[in-house]
């Protein structure tokens, strides 16, 4: 067992009064106190079309469990981003589930079920950048 | 202009024996395809009884393929405890107790509403949203 821990901070003075959303969680197996032991690396992609790819695989990692991705736009415009879908076919704008767009520097750490892939699709055909990693309750057998 | 920074860091000093994890980000979170600064933002804590499904955020005040973000927490305390979180009736995700997400919401399309689904037991969540644009629902005859 491994000790994962994130911690996010959200700060804004959108309202008259400070925002402050501060907050760590250590990632834990399904239902339990155990840790998250299993990861599928830290990767980093280019992108330079529009062409959608997988970053999480459906068969790869057992169903319903706490599995957990973060994603992170590693370029720095602001006007090209990353749709982000759960979905086993192309990411698209109105493709369901299209969970949502990462412009440059954005990031996001959601849970994942493992039940269907999670697709990327970069907006420009300039060169993106795309780091993400995989925390998986479960990893299945075959894949190495 | 308001500035809205959200940052995370990921750690792990024994994933990897002789290789501690240590993953950080920082992102300011701006409007649509733009450099300025998000505007509005709305926050709130609810009960989820077991097994009800309800929705979070609805997409019509959403413009569509917009920029927002969500910030959801699961405040339950026992480890058996979790809340699914859903687009439109497709599950993501399931979020335990003690768990926290950040997510990036463009209402992608009419049925793309944020759902959240007790389940076990009744879970006690904290959210918020913050919006490049929105639009109240229209008043009432």
């Amino acid at each position: 067992m491994a000790t994962i821990t994130a911690t996010i901070n959200v700060t804004s003075d959108i309202l008259s009064y400070p925002i402050a959303i501060s907050k760590t969680m250590t990632m834990k197996k399904a239902g339990t106190s155990i840790g998250l032991d299993e990861t599928l690396g830290l990767r980093t992609k280019k992108f330079n079309s529009t062409t959608a790819a997988e970053i999480a695989t459906l068969g790869d990692l057992t169903n319903d469990g706490a599995h957990k991705i973060y994603i992170r736009n590693a370029s720095t415009s602001k006007a090209n981003f990353f749709y982000v879908a759960y979905h086993n076919s192309a990411a698209a704008a109105d493709t369901a589930e299209t969970i949502g767009k990462l412009y440059g520097g954005d990031w996001m750490l959601m849970p994942y079920n493992g039940s269907t892939d999670i697709n990327v699709a970069s907006s420009t055909t300039e060169i993106q950048y795309l780091e993400y990693m995989v925390f998986a309750d479960g990893v299945v057998e075959a894949l190495g | 202009m308001a500035t809205t920074i959200a940052t995370v860091s990921i750690t792990s000093g024994d994933l990897t024996p002789g290789s501690p994890l240590a993953v950080n980000a920082t992102s300011t979170l701006m409007k649509t395809g733009l450099t300025t600064g998000m505007t509005m933002m709305e926050m709130g804590s609810v009960d989820i009884a077991k097994d009800y499904e309800g929705q979070l955020f609805a997409d019509g005040p959403a413009t569509d393929n917009g920029a927002y973000f969500i910030y959801i927490c699961n405040k339950s305390t026992d480890a058996t405890y979790y809340m699914e979180y859903k687009l439109h009736e497709t599950e993501i995700g399931r979020l335990y107790a003690g768990d926290w997400m950040w997510v990036p919401y463009n209402a992608s399309d009419a049925d793309a509403e944020v759902e959240v689904k007790g389940k076990t037991g009744i879970n006690t969540i904290e959210y918020a949203m913050f919006k490049s644009a929105w639009t109240l629902p229209a008043a009432e005859a």
